[in-house]
């Protein structure tokens, strides 16, 4: 059955939405004050143990022995396994690229410190730790390899021998005539940064409850998972189980920005539960194992930019050069943050041509995984960073040169030189409008009175682009198969009235239960509260995703649209045999099942429901007793990535513009941001209140991006900084009160012309805030190119420029 | 992160306390406010066979004033010092101080007694302590002695407590009439442990002269750091500008351990000692009344 | 293992006793013994807040703390809020002003405003950013938390269910 979905609030079965559009009270949030969802470590199940992992000391050794002869007799524990267990019972875990994944437990070899060596299924977490410090195991440590730069060339440590290389990927993208471009350029600016690793530590860890059943080989899996389809199919393939002998029942969970990680720590206690016999098996990953271990790193980059301009600053060319430490395997899929940049490689800008020039390189460390913006973030910071670079070179105000080079708004639907297309945008619009709530002139005004002072003031202001509704295509080049992300529910009227709409992922603090919610209660209009959201599990939900790339409030649109539209079709064929007319006479509107044009004539959706399940004898031939339909949404249009990568990849593209204020106070190096603007837009808002949390969000992230997070290993391998004390996230003092505006450009692709903004500010604040500090040190003729800025390093490149020569 | 085992007692006064150090040498920790020592249970960096919990000893938590001089028991809490007014008159360093640390729930548990025994390098108490001329009483098998702050902090993470001892009361000598101060840090966020800090208090005779300074420093090296050279620049000369910078580079002459780590190399935290102590001296003189 | 000491306390209003190894922390005891499931783990090294209890009415962090030591103790968490099903004044505010979006730092957040609004029922920003500085969240970047206090100390105000010293 053909739908034909929505394209705009308007053009729902309803006179005036009484909840699309509107910042709703979420659906989630009672359960959520009281303390009373079920997070994962709520759960305990009869039989219940409780799972240590006993991970590596080194970054690098060969594993000569493991005796776990003293944890076995220790009261209380139940199990041990090894790799042993691991080469016995699984394949090594899907990776990107492809190959470079390793098995759950250490073979052989250790590849990173906290790589997980043998683990200990308990009567408790306590004695389970206890157990973990009784096994012993013989390592024969190797050089580790640390620096990406050593890492590529030739000779040293090789991470995985049987590759012959660390190098995981090599491939330099041309798209265009970017030689000529550059030939024939007025001015090449260059510049090299370097971003350091960084990652998505939600409040909570990630925490898993795994089940295996000994008489018919299945597994069930309660756990803190972004995605537990994909999750499934993972375990599928690593525990060698048909994918119906896998059941995964994602729960709420704290946040996860991509890096709840949980693939090792699943197949692990699946393990366990094997070994038990069947006992279910529970961990809970403590937040240093998390930061050594799991989820949390990405970003270990290297840049090389050059930038081609004219002299009245159209640029005419991009070249960016990128090495990515990795890690020690591709399991994290880190690789993908390192593809996404295509799907919006030159911003908002009509860069005809560019170039890619990417490595992936292997090293000692924890394997990279996906953070919030998966790859664009430190993208678009190097791409600002050289907007301003030739901003200055040429004499052009910053946000002069960004206007100067917009892609015009008549130009969309826009594709871009390495392929992907934008749907649609108002670049100019948003930067006006951010430069008028900054008051912009007036800023430089007071920066120049300022520096008169010896203040080091800075203004930074940046435009990017937030690609959102991701789709595998985007990821070709690293090896990531397919096209199209399905994302599917259910929606049925009971027989009373009330509507279910079945989904297949847990709440993970976006609000999509309350969109799911809001849509619905319009649709068939009837109230908030008699809707409700329940998630099914793999094994009964139909394709999905869930949350990730920016994809699910527009996917979710489409589905529940999709499938609401269905079951109208089929209300209104039941209502029109009713009411003795012919379907096409009927519509929905307000809730009510009507004959068109004759007033009266009509019937409630909750009692035409009603009627399909008790009175076969009155419905249509060959109408199923199911008041019930299923819609699986998926982004229209998608292209196979050709040989350059060129994709039509990412549904959308959100636009952000930022303006920040911040001052460097020279005997320190310490960076406060004094005022920060926004104008973002992202088409139209579904529920407002949940899109600027999206954007404070990532305003905070992106802070704690430019200022204060960073994974430091030393020459050993070893991490320097695994706690919250070392890692340093921003707290309340930290982010600034931003003020923001929402334009509205919508999307002429998506249903009710949404754009996906999950990832937001993310993509945009350490690019304001690191081109805010370069134009403060614009003075002193120094530039700092490293993130984070954080004090010293501030400190110490200002002293530099002060020193006499 | 889980715990080791051990043992564990409770005791109800400073004697049993005492009693089950000796019982138990060299196999005892002592929890006050826990804020320091579980974490580092939790991450089982710690392992002692016995905690001897001192918060059952209820005669250790109270503030009292004589003639000025101030006497806080040991298990008293940062947030009752916080909220004191005896102290916030009688001893505003300390109260200054105090705010600078962490966050009100830690303050809400952490004990004055627990910080001057932990000797943390980058913590305000033990700097403030030598800034004040704080006397520490250790009570021991052999009855009570009193430890002057400037010999309290021996190293890193070490006091002058003998190993059957207990910290149980610090004195604060009433502070002279017009005595400036301050004190300033620097952390990478607010509440954060100081990569450098500076307590610094001042005096000025009746010609408007320094006729005392007191510069000591934290987060520079294993204990606070007092700066007698950067001192000695300052007394008997007339505050200037020019003076305080002097004084200030002075300082770097006093710190031979320099600490440093991820967030501070040592080069930095030297610089930045300087430029404390100018801004806190300077931020002293505006409290210092003069005619001494 | 240790011996197991008894432990008498109170906890949102109830009376409990429990065996609990000298180690077990009091988080862990509150969650796994209690089965008072609202208060988190979130670090254990006590950073992020999330594991924020009330013990006689003062903001404590709970995994900085052994069970054994609530020994007589009363202590409120996020469950006693809202004891019968009404929300508190300050659960209302945060859900109004959209103050969580996933909810796991939210209980911490919860009791650090309840002793705030209890010592200062009319904080200054300043004063709100003073007693948060030490409750992290990841998801909302504070801004509608902030709001969210604000309006929490309306409603206390003039509400008759000003917070008690717990």
């Amino acid at each position: 059955m053909a739908v034909d979905i929505q394209s705009s609030i308007g053009q729902l079965p309803v006179g005036e939405a009484r909840f699309v559009g509107k910042s709703v009270k979420r659906v989630e949030d009672p359960l959520l004050v009281t303390g009373r969802v079920e997070f994962i470590d709520n759960v305990v199940l009869p039989g219940m143990l409780h799972c240590a992992i006993l991970r590596s000391p080194y970054a690098h050794a060969r594993i000569r022995s493991v005796d776990v002869s003293e944890a076995r007799k220790l009261p209380g524990v139940f199990a041990v396994v090894t790799g042993e267990d691991a080469k016995r019972w699984t394949q090594p875990g899907p990776a990107s690229p492809e190959g470079w994944g390793a098995h759950c437990l250490a073979v052989d070899k250790v590849r990173f410190v906290g790589e997980p060596v043998a683990a200990v299924a308990a009567t408790s977490r306590y004695v389970a730790e206890d157990a973990i410090e009784l096994i012993n195991v013989d390592y024969d440590p190797l050089p580790p390899v640390v620096d990406a730069f050593k890492a590529a060339q030739a000779d040293g440590p090789l991470v995985f021998e049987d590759k012959g290389t660390n190098i995981m990927y090599q491939r330099v993208f041309k798209w265009g005539e970017v030689d000529d471009a550059f030939r024939d350029a007025d001015r090449v600016f260059t510049e090299q940064f370097r971003w350091h690793r960084l990652g998505a530590n939600p409040m909570e860890t990630f925490g898993v409850v795994s089940q295996w059943d000994p008489v018919d080989g299945s597994v069930t899996i309660h756990g803190a998972y972004q995605a537990p389809t994909h999750m499934a199919i993972g375990r599928a393939i690593v525990l060698q189980l048909p994918m119906n002998k896998v059941r995964v029942i994602g729960h709420p969970h704290g946040g996860s920005f991509g890096g709840k990680g949980g693939a090792r720590g699943t197949d692990i206690t699946a393990l366990l539960s094997r070994k038990t016999g069947g006992r279910p098996v529970k961990w809970i990953e403590d937040r240093i194992e998390y930061i050594t271990g799991g989820g949390s790193q990405a970003w270990d980059r290297h840049y090389e930019v050059a930038l081609a301009v004219k002299k009245d600053g159209t640029v005419t060319g991009l070249k960016v050069k990128l090495l990515d430490d990795l890690g020690a395997t591709g399991e994290g899929f880190g690789a993908i943050g390192a593809a996404k940049p295509l799907a919006s490689f030159t911003g908002c800008y009509a860069i005809p041509v560019a170039e890619y020039d990417l490595t992936l390189v292997a090293t000692n460390k924890l394997p990279a995984g996906p953070y919030r913006g998966m790859g664009p973030p430190p993208h678009n910071f190097v791409l600002e960073q050289m907007m301003d670079i030739a901003a200055r070179g040429l004499g052009i105000d910053p946000a002069e040169i960004r206007r100067k080079n917009f892609i015009p708004p008549d130009r969309f639907p826009y594709t871009i030189a390495s392929g992907n297309e934008y749907d649609s945008g108002e670049y100019e619009a948003a930067l006006n409008t951010v430069l008028e709530m900054s008051d912009y002139s007036r800023l430089r005004q007071e920066q120049a009175e300022a520096r008169k002072r010896g203040r080091y003031l800075g203004i930074g202001v940046v435009s990017t682009i937030e690609p959102g509704v991701f789709d595998w295509n985007a990821y070709a080049i690293v090896g990531v198969p397919g096209t199209g992300v399905p994302e599917g529910v259910t929606v049925s009227i009971d027989l009373f009235g009330k509507i279910l709409v079945n989904v297949g992922f847990p709440i993970e603090g976006q609000g999509q239960y309350t969109l799911a919610t809001q849509i619905l209660a319009d649709y068939f209009g009837v109230e908030l509260a008699d809707v409700r959201v329940v998630m099914q599990d793999t094994l009964s939900a139909p394709p999905n995703f869930g949350p990730g790339g920016s994809h699910l409030g527009v996917a979710l649109t489409g589905a529940i649209l999709g499938a609401a539209d269905r079951l109208r079709d089929k209300l209104v064929a039941v209502a029109a045999r009713l009411m003795q007319t012919e379907a096409q006479h009927v519509e929905l509107k307000e809730g009510k099942l009507r004959i068109k044009g004759v007033p009266g004539a009509e019937m409630p959706v909750a009692q035409v429901a009603a009627v399909m399940l008790t009175r076969s004898d009155l419905l249509p031939p060959d109408m199923e007793q199911r008041p019930e339909a299923t819609y699986v949404w998926t982004s229209p249009g998608r292209t196979p990535a050709d040989d350059q990568g060129r994709a039509k990849s990412y549904l959308t593209a959100a636009n952000a513009c930022h303006v920040a204020l911040v001052e460097i106070d020279p005997g320190t190096g310490k960076v406060a941001i004094l005022k920060y603007w926004i104008a973002d837009d992202c088409g139209v808002r579904l529920n407002p209140a949940n899109v600027e949390g999206m954007i404070d969000g990532g305003v905070a992230q992106g802070v704690g991006a430019a200022l204060l997070e960073e994974y430091v290993y030393n020459e050993e391998g070893q991490l320097l900084t695994s706690t919250f004390m070392d890692y340093l996230l921003p707290t309340i003092h930290d982010v600034p009160v931003t003020e923001k505006k929402g334009l509205v450009t919508p999307s002429p692709f998506t249903p009710l012309g949404a754009k996906g903004v999950g990832e937001g500010a993310i993509h945009t604040t350490p690019a304001a805030i690191m081109c805010a500090i370069n134009d403060a040190l614009l003075p002193l003729g120094v530039r700092t190119t490293e993130v984070p800025a954080t004090p010293q390093r501030l400190w110490t490149l200002m002293r530099s420029a002060q020193q006499p020569s | 992160m889980k715990p080791p085992p051990f043992e564990y007692a409770a005791p109800g006064t400073v004697q049993e306390a005492i009693a089950l150090l000796q019982q138990h040498e060299g196999e005892a920790k002592i929890l006050a406010g826990g804020q320091s020592l579980m974490p580092l249970l939790n991450m089982r960096l710690a392992r002692p066979g016995i905690l001897i919990d001192l918060n059952k000893v209820t005669d250790l938590d109270y503030i009292r004033e004589t003639n000025g001089a101030l006497a806080i028991g040991a298990m008293t809490r940062k947030r009752t010092v916080e909220d004191s007014a005896l102290v916030k008159s009688h001893q505003p360093l300390l109260h200054a101080a105090t705010v600078l640390i962490a966050h009100p729930q830690i303050r809400n548990r952490g004990t004055v007694g627990g910080s001057m025994a932990q000797a943390d390098p980058a913590a305000e108490y033990p700097a403030i302590a030598v800034a004040l001329d704080a006397e520490l009483q250790a009570a021991g098998p052999r009855g009570s002695r009193s430890i002057k702050a400037s010999d309290f902090f021996v190293s890193y993470l070490t006091t002058a407590l003998e190993p059957n001892e207990v910290l149980a009361e610090v004195r604060f000598p009433a502070v002279p009439r017009g005595t400036g101060w301050s004190v300033m840090e620097v952390a990478r966020r607010h509440g954060d442990f100081a990569m450098t800090g500076v307590a610094v208090t001042t005096a000025l005779d009746a010609k408007g002269q320094f006729s005392a300074a007191r510069i000591v420093l934290f987060g520079v090296g294993p204990t606070p750091v007092r700066a007698r050279a950067a001192e000695q620049v300052l007394t008997g000369q007339k505050p200037s500008e020019g003076l305080l910078a002097q004084a200030a580079q002075k300082v770097n002459d006093a710190i031979e351990e320099p600490l440093s780590d991820v967030h501070a190399s040592a080069e930095y935290r030297r610089h930045l000692a300087q430029v404390l102590t100018r801004r806190a001296l300077a931020e002293a003189l505006t409290r210092t009344g003069t005619g001494q | 293992m240790a011996a197991k000491r008894q432990v008498r306390l109170t906890v949102n209003g109830t009376q409990y006793e429990a065996s609990v190894e000298p180690r077990m922390t009091l988080v862990d005891f509150l969650r796994g013994e209690l089965g008072l499931n609202g208060t988190h783990v979130g670090c254990e090294h006590g950073v992020c807040g999330a594991c924020t209890i009330l013990l006689e009415g003062r903001a404590v962090r709970a995994c900085l703390m052994l069970a054994v030591q609530a020994d007589g103790a009363n202590i409120m968490t996020v469950e006693g809020l809202a004891p019968d099903g009404k929300l508190h004044p300050i659960q209302e505010a945060f859900i109004e002003e959209h103050g969580l979006q996933c909810g796991f730092c939210t209980p911490g957040f919860l009791m650090s405003v309840y002793e705030l609004l209890h010592d200062n029922p009319n904080p200054s920003e300043e004063a709100i950013l003073d007693s948060l500085g030490g409750n992290i969240c990841r998801c909302t970047g504070y801004q509608s938390i902030r709001k969210s206090v604000r309006l929490a100390a309306e409603k206390v105000r003039t509400s008759s269910s000003a917070p008690q010293g717990g």
